[in-house]
């Protein structure tokens, strides 16, 4: 007797339950030819023709076992939901050529989004890492005369602490560099530090790690030097010791007692999210109190720290900017009613992002319809692969799989490939976060901030979904299962109906024309940088070394009582370097061009009447000792550059660029017989000084921006403890770093240096933005070229395919193969001037988003267009190329003999 | 490549349950004498109709599954004679009863059938 048993695993497992039943009939089979005779081979080949596409069933089987179970249970649904999986997984796997393509353009497409979107997240979207952020508000001045986003001086900065505490806490800081001097690690390199007021910890939210922060006596006059270190400087350099809290350090010749170490993730004041003119560093290093004595509490004149304001709950930003508005205004009607200066405020969030939002918003867009392409193009891919696969699923159709059944595995299939093409694409992204912000080093505000967070996660899953959905829906429109009864009759290769081509084509199309506006965009920004790298800057930046070189400043900075000190050391130094080898002029400046780091002060001529508080001329000033014309190549034009007689007792001069003998002194020529004050020098503009020479206009702020008027004062008469030493070499630049620190230290061992780096580095790093934003698009663009050709290319190779019998019969009446490769480019062509036409309309349309960003080029510009165009036209027809010689090859007995 | 095509299935496609029901009528035929394997049930139905109903077997399959969907076959797990397992379906008393109408309405139909077909014009 049979034993019949009950197999508890038969619903566990269908795919063994049903392979098991499959492979018992086929070795039933084989047998049963063996019986007849047949060799064991060729048994089974016969029992396998017998039974038909043992996959199909198989599948169909499977599918069929879990769908029942639909209504069952939970466990069952994931058990359905996991032989979806496998099956598409078999899928995919056998068509793996296809598959590696989907994902490779997936990939790239969501790695460039998501790179691009982690960036403008970091930088626009996500909170600042402070609490409640929204109530941090930084506070400028600005005038019509000198700009905005100004910083304030200590008197207006104490007005407005005392006549706002009702409704906000405010805090000053300001960039300040120091030197260990006691460590030997770090022994004469600067260190990024700011002096803050006592609240700022408080105000900004975030307590020290280790020890404390900063108490209103630590700023009082007199009071032990205190410094509170960040994470990395104290890891860096005092091992992480725990054990600092309490000890003294030596920093710029002063002895500071540690008192606490800010947490890793805090950096603030971040030079980036600051207006570059302040010199914070990247990451600030160390934080020192500052206090202001009763003197300082009434200097209005010197503006030189920034001012940050917690809004307490319920105050507002316009009634705290009105407050302040009141203030000034109060003391303006007293002290100098026309001086046109006020008050502006923002919140720390947009003073970090406002000056690149437009540039990143842009490049999200560009990369969107790189991201858009990438879409289309494997849209365009699943379609002609679901053409192909349409004898599969009618014979499933008949085996009883419902539509949605069908339907639902095209969808299963899909999401893999859009969450497999995602899930490289964010690993992509990784890579590609970093290398975008390799590209601008220490200058992308809020870098820090950087990184994939539930934003970025979110969005790409999002999309990856709905991509995901959409490409199954698309292809099982495609897939036009009223058809699916004829497909199986009329026994074609592979049918695509006239629809699914015209749909192809339109994708296609649609590929072609997002590519050419990003090709413009491209073309227009690379023009843009071209012409701001031929922009005259008025020096020569090549073969020119510079690094800041900085004297300890104990205790308050105090020009009359250390500034001699200070100028006798620069002088000195330059002796030294001048006659070093290789050196050809040797200089120092104040503030290098094209560093963000110009100061602006005001002037008056002799002989006119005595300027209005707030109407004197404004101009920048700049310190300069030695050979620094020389050492710049800065064309002297009229009269003399410095000289070593230009002294402290000596008669007072100055030095005016072409631009400020334009403007207040009737021209070059007549410039040299006028004297002017400068309320900047630290003799507030008693001094009367000659000017003693014209020099070319220098680019100082930024290649794109109008030159502005420019003053030179020597260093010996106007004291600072720290310059941009400038060495004109006549080798590699680089190769007088060695000279430079140890003359540095050979005339005073305290001095300290900090970022050493050629000119030429300066010059580039001023251009920056501009070459990221060019960079990065016209690597979008690239991308967005090939996408498109790969498209053009699947559709007119399908179309070969499909037209063999046609253009077997064309050549078997006569027809030439170059009339058949005519044929065949004039289809491919056909798609890309329309994607070309489309394109031109849609660039036109967006072309005011990039205006802003172009320097000295139309956003219209003819010539770009057109060339940008006819390449598109060239490229992508030459994709079509391969497909259309491979038709002129098709051999005609052949083509008509297949079916 | 999808050699297992052929008439049969088409009427079926086009929305006639001809083929099928025909089909589903003999695999419940097949296992009216006692439990039965595929393979057995296959080698019945080509034995007695001389091969003409199926051309591809794998097609039993799913009309096996389909008709244990919907009651009238039972599926057992258990071992063959020569010592394999095997899955057998057996007959459910629904089964039995869907067998007896359809035996009489396929018989009622294709006598009606054969009766028109030799039938002379009127």
């Amino acid at each position: 007797m049979r034993r019949i048993f009950r197999r508890s695993d038969i619903r566990d497992d269908s795919a063994r339950d049903v392979n098991d039943e499959l492979r018992f009939h086929l070795d039933m089979r084989e047998q049963e030819f063996r019986e007849h005779g047949l060799s064991p081979d060729d048994a089974r080949r016969a029992a396998a023709r017998a039974f038909g596409d043992v996959s199909a069933i198989d599948a169909e089987l499977r599918l069929g076992r879990t769908s029942r179970h639909r209504s069952v249970a939970r466990r069952d649904r994931l058990q359905e939901l996991s032989t979806d999986l496998r099956f598409a997984f078999r899928t995919l796997r056998k068509n793996i050529g296809f598959t590696a393509a989907t994902l490779a353009t997936l990939a790239l497409g969501i790695g460039a989004a998501t790179a691009v979107f982690t960036v403008v997240n970091g930088v626009l979207l996500r909170p600042l890492p402070y609490p409640d952020p929204s109530r941090l508000v930084m506070i400028w001045m600005s005038s019509k005369q000198y700009g905005e986003e100004l910083p304030l001086s200590s008197g207006f900065y104490s007005d407005l602490a005392a006549g706002t505490d009702k409704i906000a806490q405010t805090a000053a800081f300001r960039a300040w560099r120091y030197s260990i001097t006691s460590t030997t690690a770090t022994e004469g390199e600067q260190l990024e530090g700011a002096r803050v007021t006592p609240s700022f910890f408080d105000l900004v939210g975030i307590r020290p790690a280790l020890g404390r922060a900063f108490a209103p006596a630590d700023a009082e006059a007199g009071a032990t030097p205190v410094v509170i270190l960040s994470d990395a400087l104290w890891r860096r350099d005092m091992g992480g010791d725990r054990a600092i809290l309490g000890r003294q350090i030596e920093m710029s010749g002063q002895r500071f007692t540690v008192v606490g170490v800010m947490p890793p993730t805090f950096a603030f004041p971040r030079g980036a999210e600051l207006p570059a003119g302040l010199q914070f560093g990247a990451r600030t290093q160390l934080w020192t109190p500052m206090g202001f004595t009763e003197k300082e509490r009434q200097a209005y004149a010197t503006q030189n720290m920034a001012a940050i304001a917690r809004l307490k709950p319920g105050a507002t930003t316009p009634q705290f900017q009105s407050a302040i508005t009141a203030i000034l205004e109060r003391w303006r009607l007293a002290v100098a009613p026309k001086l046109d200066l006020h008050y502006a405020t923002t919140t720390l969030r947009d003073q970090a992002a406002e000056h690149v939002r437009r540039g990143l918003l842009f490049l999200l867009a560009a990369v969107g319809l790189l991201l858009c392409i990438a879409w289309a193009n494997v849209t365009s891919l699943l379609v002609a692969r679901t053409a192909r696969r349409q004898r599969e699923f009618a014979v499933r159709a008949a085996l009883g799989a419902g539509r949605g059944r069908i339907a639902g595995q095209l969808v299963t299939e899909n999401i893999i490939l859009a969450v497999g093409g995602s899930l490289i694409g964010l690993a992509v992204s990784i890579w590609a976060t970093r290398a975008m912000l390799a590209l601008v080093p220490g200058s992308m505000p809020r870098a820090d901030d950087i990184g994939i967070d539930w934003r970025v996660i979110g969005a790409v899953s999002v999309t990856a979904i709905v991509a995901g959905i959409a490409f199954g829906f698309a292809a099982a429109t495609q897939a036009g299962f009223d058809r699916l009864a004829s497909t199986l009759r009329d026994g074609t290769r592979s049918s695509t109906g006239r629809h699914g081509t015209v749909g192809r084509r339109a994708l296609v199309a649609a590929e072609v024309a997002l590519s050419l506006m990003l090709l413009i965009g491209a073309a227009l920004l690379t023009a843009s940088f071209a012409r701001l790298q031929r922009v005259e800057p008025g020096f020569e930046p090549s073969h020119v070394l510079t690094a800041s070189v900085v004297l300890p400043v104990p205790g308050e900075f105090n020009p009359a009582r250390d500034g001699a000190g200070w100028a006798q050391y620069f002088r000195q130094l330059q002796g030294r370097l001048a006659h070093g080898a290789g050196i050809e002029a040797a200089g120092a400046v104040s503030a290098l061009p094209l560093a963000d780091a110009m100061e602006t002060g005001s002037t008056a001529t002799i002989g006119e009447p005595p300027p209005i508080p707030g109407k004197a001329h404004p101009t920048e000033y700049l310190v300069v000792e030695g050979d620094y014309f020389r050492a710049m190549r800065i064309a002297v034009l009229g009269g003399r550059a410095f000289a070593a007689t230009d002294v402290a007792d000596s008669p007072p001069v100055v030095i005016v660029n072409r631009e400020y003998a334009r403007k207040f002194l009737g021209g070059p020529p007549s410039a040299l017989t006028h004297q002017i004050r400068t309320f900047f020098d630290f003799s507030g503009g008693r001094a009367v000084r000659q000017v003693v020479g014209v020099v070319e206009n220098v680019q100082n702020g930024s290649l794109d921006a109008p030159v502005q008027p420019q003053v030179y004062l020597p260093e010996q008469q106007m004291n600072y403890p720290g310059l941009e030493v400038v060495l004109r070499t006549r080798d590699d630049p680089m190769a007088a770093l060695p000279l430079l620190r140890r003359e540095m230290k050979a005339a005073d061992s305290r001095a300290a240096i900090a970022h050493p780096r050629t000119m030429q580095r300066v010059f580039d790093d001023s251009l920056a933005r501009q070459r990221f934003s060019m960079t990065l698009i016209t690597v979008f663009a690239a991308a967005a070229l090939a996408l498109a050709m790969i498209g053009l290319y699947g559709v007119i190779s399908l179309m070969v395919s499909n037209r063999r019998r046609e253009i077997g019969v064309r050549m078997a009446l006569g027809a030439r193969a170059a009339d058949v490769l005519r044929m065949i480019l004039a289809e491919g062509a056909t798609i890309a001037i329309v994607g070309v036409a489309v394109g031109l309309l849609g660039a036109f349309a967006l072309n005011r988003f990039v205006a802003t960003l172009l320097y000295g080029v139309s956003p219209t510009s003819v010539v770009i267009y057109a060339a940008a165009a006819l390449i598109t036209i060239l490229v992508t027809t030459a994709a079509t190329l391969a497909p259309a010689r491979r038709a002129t090859r098709v051999d005609p007995t052949v083509a008509l003999r297949s079916d | 490549m999808y050699t297992y095509v052929n008439k049969g299935y088409e009427v079926s496609v086009a929305g006639s349950d001809l083929f099928t029901g025909t089909l589903d009528l003999l695999v419940l035929k097949a296992v009216s004498w006692g439990p039965r394997h595929g393979y057995a049930i296959g080698r019945w139905i080509r034995e007695t109709t001389s091969e003409d109903v199926i051309v591809n077997e794998g097609v039993l399959y799913p009309a096996l599954h389909r008709l244990e969907r919907r009651g009238w076959l039972a599926e057992q797990w258990g071992v063959t004679d020569t010592g394999r397992e095997a899955k057998y379906y057996s007959l459910t008393s629904d089964g039995r009863a869907q067998l007896r109408a359809e035996t009489k309405r396929w018989s009622r139909f294709s006598s009606a059938v054969s009766k028109a077909l030799t039938s002379s014009p009127a």
